[in-house]
């Protein structure tokens, strides 16, 4: 053992980090080979000391203190340099952030990939969200928020939902040890909203609700965005232009849309909302099973019970309400087919829509 | 609800073909969902919303189906021979003051024959999916899908006292019921009792002894109308559902009792021979009182956005029974008893409207206030969280509200945790049961599905709320959560990773400046956590390595770095405001401070930034390294940014402030210098 041998490992170790570039992963394998504490190099290098005559002790231990110095300091460096880089990861698992390119003589090969751009990438629900949120703020709507945790009342009651109506069968409820409920759609935001101030009122309302019901089309816990107008002299025709002006922006100007008769407790009358089938013109597939059209909201004028529950006077205004739920306008535009997919937390599912 | 359709076309006069029939019905809210070919007829699998049991029969059905196609209902036509003596004679009526039971009528056969039906009945019983069972149950239920009367039919023979009366349930009471289950009663529950005992659930199912069966010689034939409220009540407490049930708790026709009574009887007699007993058995103690409503033709048109000929109103709201009369502008109209969901003028409209169809009404934009539209202040900041969270790279998840009861007990000790848990009383699964107080739980479960899924790095956020209970009901904080995970680094590294993104959060979101505190144990790694607190000392949030032992519940391995904000601390970031660019270049020199780590680094930057003075325009952080000569100090490499207003700086001026600073710093914080 020499200081030959200590120019060697040095050499070695300078490549090997030159090598590993930015790569932490590779940073730290370097170190392992070199500073590790059980079989890194400089170990072997030090235990050799001992075995040396005394006079060689001297200029060898001064020279391996400064080969340390110097492995410690590349190594710090490095590491530095490895994390100060962005790393991202693909849905796919391909690593990037890699080596740095060395300084190859000749031309660049310009069919290598690019770099990956650092994106975050959005939950599709709250994409379709704001997406939605977007077309009402243009139309003058305000966006409202209300409590998840709600009560009977605002849930039902003053949505002409009283209690034993066969209605809450249809939305099977959470309810809380202390007798609050789980809002069952946003439309008590609604009711809140009216409650408290006079029209006109223009709104829409995006929220979790939740629901005591699992399988593949439904979901304890989703998504629905809720609209509400009111004013005097509002009428069925300026409801059917709102939802035809809104769902020609959110899908397409080519869409038909067909309102049928339908039946909700704070509207009358109610309407069923559907759209000429966007994946087959109307030729029959299996997304409108057939049929050519899919049903996409409700929508309804406002039950006048509903007006006289929060204080409004039911002679003097008209209005309309719709809601849909934004979790099935997610799958449907993507073609997600199971609701609960989109709440198992999975990223490779997020990142499609990166 | 199915339907079928030659039975439906035969009661109509001149009935459209079947395709335009079905797209009529569609048109006008009953939704004809599936058609298929059944026996001797195509049987369709119609959508009856739950405010219309009026249509949940076939006569009902098809009077919607004469209006909507400008067909005729044809009336209902049969013979009733009456010869086997007088009703009264042979048995008699009750029904208890005060029961829930507007109207009961009774008719009495005798010496009939009990067998099987015949093939057409059967059949047609097949097709609407009801089983037959013998000549004299299955005329009910021929009447039932008919006229959409329950009907039932007692073994008169078996009534004790032959007498039957509606009457609340005694405490304890016992009623084995048609489909052999024995049920305990209550006084909440409205049976038919005879003298002696109940006999049947009044309006959901008769009782196994009084039953009609093959040695049946004598039937009394119920067709009552019971309260909606007092059925759905003890159907629900009994989990009972019948077809009797359905109807009765949606509202059954008040109306038809008589008709749907004789009508049953004349095919009992038809059908199992025997005499029927003249006159009927008819209770009343609350006569229908029909309800008047009175439209205006304008207003119509003023509420739809649509002119309708007032003719037009007329007929179509004569064809669905309402007897409209017109004087110039106004109808009145008489809700008929079988629409017990027309209460006031806006269904009236609905009716016109259905009918007219909803493809008839133009459409025009309403004109309103050209007011921009506001988002709620928890929009904004929610949204901020996100936009902040979305550009520091990171992929959002959404996860459940709701969370396991033995993850949710780990909480109580998070730093940031809001208070008691909010318990759900009727969870669908136990793994779901209580409401999460921390994203935490939900972000870790998130991060163990991933890296099962073989995913290697991970860098997810949520945004949403928690819950905590209070006097006043439960608060809900908007949060924000942090995951990352990558495959390298050491613990520093991984740490100032998360602390880059976290501090980057927190400006845009426009949460207070954030202290950093070595802390968060037991969730966070006792050498690798801290708990963020604002000047106030408020906690608004945590970030760090997690915890191995927290980890491990997860199934995670190390160097996972976790964050949770608590957003309702935040306020509307301020407008950021222009510097003037500066016109000199400046000077940059390194310093590398050998010290302790008692030291922390920012400690050493706020002496170092004062010491400097206003000639140093900067101050940042190069790297660290531990001397390894094990006695624990470290040497920092600070990156010193020197810069004048006025003139460029010459290199000696700044070598002398350079050595003033290191002077400075030595005698401060008795640091060296490498």
């Amino acid at each position: 053992m020499s200081t030959a041998r200590l120019a060697e490992v040095r050499a070695s170790f300078l490549s090997d980090l030159a090598e590993a570039g930015r790569d932490a992963a590779e940073v730290e394998k370097v170190r392992v080979k070199y500073a590790g504490k059980k079989s890194g190099l400089l170990n072997e290098l030090t235990a050799a000391l001992r075995s040396l005559p005394n006079e060689e002790k001297r200029v060898y231990g001064q020279a391996l203190n400064e080969l340390k110095h110097e492995i410690e300091a590349g190594l710090a460096e490095a590491k530095k340099a490895a994390v100060t880089e962005v790393r991202v990861k693909h849905a796919g698992g391909l690593a990037i952030g890699g080596r740095q390119p060395q300084l190859a003589a000749g031309p660049v090969d310009v069919t290598l990939p690019g770099l990956p751009v650092a994106r975050g990438a959005e939950h599709p629900v709250h994409i379709v969200r704001r997406r939605i949120e977007e077309i009402f703020l243009r139309m003058g709507y305000d966006v409202e928020a209300g409590p998840e945790v709600e009560d009977d009342w605002h849930n039902f009651e003053a949505l002409n939902i009283p209690p034993d109506h066969p209605a809450r069968d249809d939305q099977d409820t959470f309810y809380l040890e202390d007798g609050h409920l789980l809002r069952t759609h946003t439309s008590p935001v609604q009711a809140r909203v009216m409650e408290s101030r006079q029209p006109p009122i223009r709104i829409i309302v995006p929220g979790r609700v939740f629901r005591r019901d699992s399988d593949l089309r439904h979901s304890p816990m989703f998504h629905q965005i809720e609209g509400l107008l009111v004013d005097e002299g509002i009428t069925f025709g300026h409801l059917k232009a709102t939802l035809e002006a809104f769902l020609h922006e959110l899908f397409s100007d080519r869409v038909a849309v067909r309102l049928r008769p339908g039946y909700f407790p704070f509207t009358e009358p109610s309407a069923e909302v559907d759209i000429s089938c966007i994946f087959c013109a109307q030729k029959g597939c299996g997304v409108c099973s057939g049929s050519g059209w899919i049903e996409i909201l409700g929508s309804g004028m406002v039950d006048p019970r509903v007006f006289e529950a929060v204080g409004i006077d039911a002679e003097r205004y008209t209005g309309f309400a719709f809601g849909l739920g934004l979790d099935r306008v997610a799958m449907l535009v993507y073609g997600i087919p199971d609701l609960r997919q989109l709440f198992a937390g999975d990223q490779r599912l997020t990142r499609q829509f990166a | 609800m199915k339907f079928e359709a030659r039975w439906l076309a035969e009661m109509l006069d001149a009935a459209p073909p079947a395709d335009e029939l079905a797209a009529r019905l569609t048109d006008c809210g009953l939704l004809v969902e599936l058609r298929e070919q059944g026996d001797g007829s195509e049987i369709w699998d119609v959508e009856v919303t739950t405010n219309r049991p009026d249509a949940m029969n076939h006569r009902g059905l098809a009077r919607e189906a004469a209006v909507a196609t400008g067909s005729r209902l044809r009336p209902i036509e049969f013979e009733l021979a009456e010869n086997g003596g007088e009703v009264a004679s042979l048995a008699a009526v009750e029904i208890a003051a005060g029961a829930p039971c507007s109207r009961y009528v009774a008719r009495v056969i005798r010496g009939v024959r009990v067998g099987p039906s015949p093939e057409w009945l059967q059949r047609r019983l097949l097709n609407c999916g009801v089983r037959p069972i013998n000549a004299v149950v299955d005329a009910t239920n021929y009447v039932l899908l008919e006229l959409g009367q329950p009907l039932h039919a007692f073994d008169l023979g078996r009534l004790r006292g032959r007498r039957v009366v509606v009457r609340p349930a005694a405490r304890g009471e016992r009623l084995t019921t048609l489909d052999g289950v024995a049920r305990e009663l209550d006084p909440s529950m409205m049976v038919i009792a005879d003298e002696t005992r109940a006999v049947a659930l009044a309006g959901i199912m008769g009782g196994a002894d009084t039953e009609i069966h093959a040695g049946t010689t004598e039937v009394l034939l119920e067709s009552a109308h019971f309260d909606a409220l007092s059925v759905r009540r003890t159907a629900r407490r009994l989990g009972m559902h019948t077809e009797a049930s359905h109807r009765f708790e949606r509202g059954a026709d008040p109306g038809i009792a008589a008709v749907a009574c004789d009508r049953a009887a004349h095919l009992i007699a038809e059908l199992a021979g025997g005499g029927l007993a003249e006159g009927r058995l008819d209770v009343c103690p609350r006569p229908w009182q029909p309800r008047r409503i009175e439209l205006s033709v304008a207003a119509l048109a003023a509420f739809a956005g649509l002119e309708i000929p007032a003719v037009r109103v007329e007929a179509i709201l004569g064809g669905l029974g309402f007897a409209p009369a017109r004087s110039g502008d106004t109808v009145r109209v008489t809700v008929p008893a079988f629409r017990v969901d027309v209460e006031r003028v806006a269904d009236v409209y609905e009716e016109v409207l259905r009918h007219v169809g909803y493809g008839a009404v133009p459409a025009a934009l309403p004109v309103l206030p050209t007011a921009p539209g506001k988002r709620h202040p928890n929009w904004q900041l929610v949204d901020r969280a996100r936009d902040a969270a979305l550009a520091a790279g990171l992929t959002e998840v959404v996860t459940w509200s709701f969370i396991d009861p033995g993850a949710d007990r780990l909480v109580d000790s998070q730093p940031l945790c809001p208070g008691t848990a909010v318990i759900l009383a009727n969870p669908l699964a136990t793994t779901q049961s209580v409401l999460r107080r921390s994203l935490l739980p939900g972000l870790l479960s998130a991060a163990q599905g991933n890296l099962n899924q073989g995913e290697r790095g991970l860098a997810l956020f949520e945004q949403g709320r928690v819950f905590a209970g209070g006097a006043a009901g439960p608060s809900e904080p908007e949060r924000l959560g942090i995951v990352l995970r990558d495959d390298g680094g050491d613990a520093e590294a991984r740490f100032r990773r998360l602390k880059g993104v976290v501090e980057h959060v927190g400006t845009k979101v426009g949460l207070p400046a954030l202290r950093w505190k070595a802390g968060g144990s037991p969730w966070l790694d006792e050498n690798a956590g801290a708990i963020l607190a604002a000047a106030d000392g408020r906690t608004v949030g945590l970030a760090g390595l997690l915890a191995p032992e927290i980890a491990a519940r997860w199934d995670l391995g190390a160097g996972v770095a976790v964050a949770e904000l608590a957003l309702d601390a935040a306020t509307s970031p301020p407008l950021p405001r222009f510097t003037a660019l500066p016109r000199f270049p400046p000077v940059v020199m390194d310093m590398t401070v050998e010290h302790g780590s008692e030291l922390g680094y920012a400690g050493l930057e706020a002496a170092t930034r004062e010491l400097a003075g206003e000639q140093v325009e900067g101050v940042g952080f190069v790297t660290r390294y531990q001397l390894p000569d094990g006695s624990g100090r470290v040497r920092t490499t600070l990156r010193l940014v020197y810069r004048h207003a006025e003139r460029s700086l010459t290199q000696d001026e700044v070598n002398a402030w350079h050595a003033d600073l290191r002077r400075g710093l030595a005698e401060r914080l008795g640091v060296g210098f490498a």
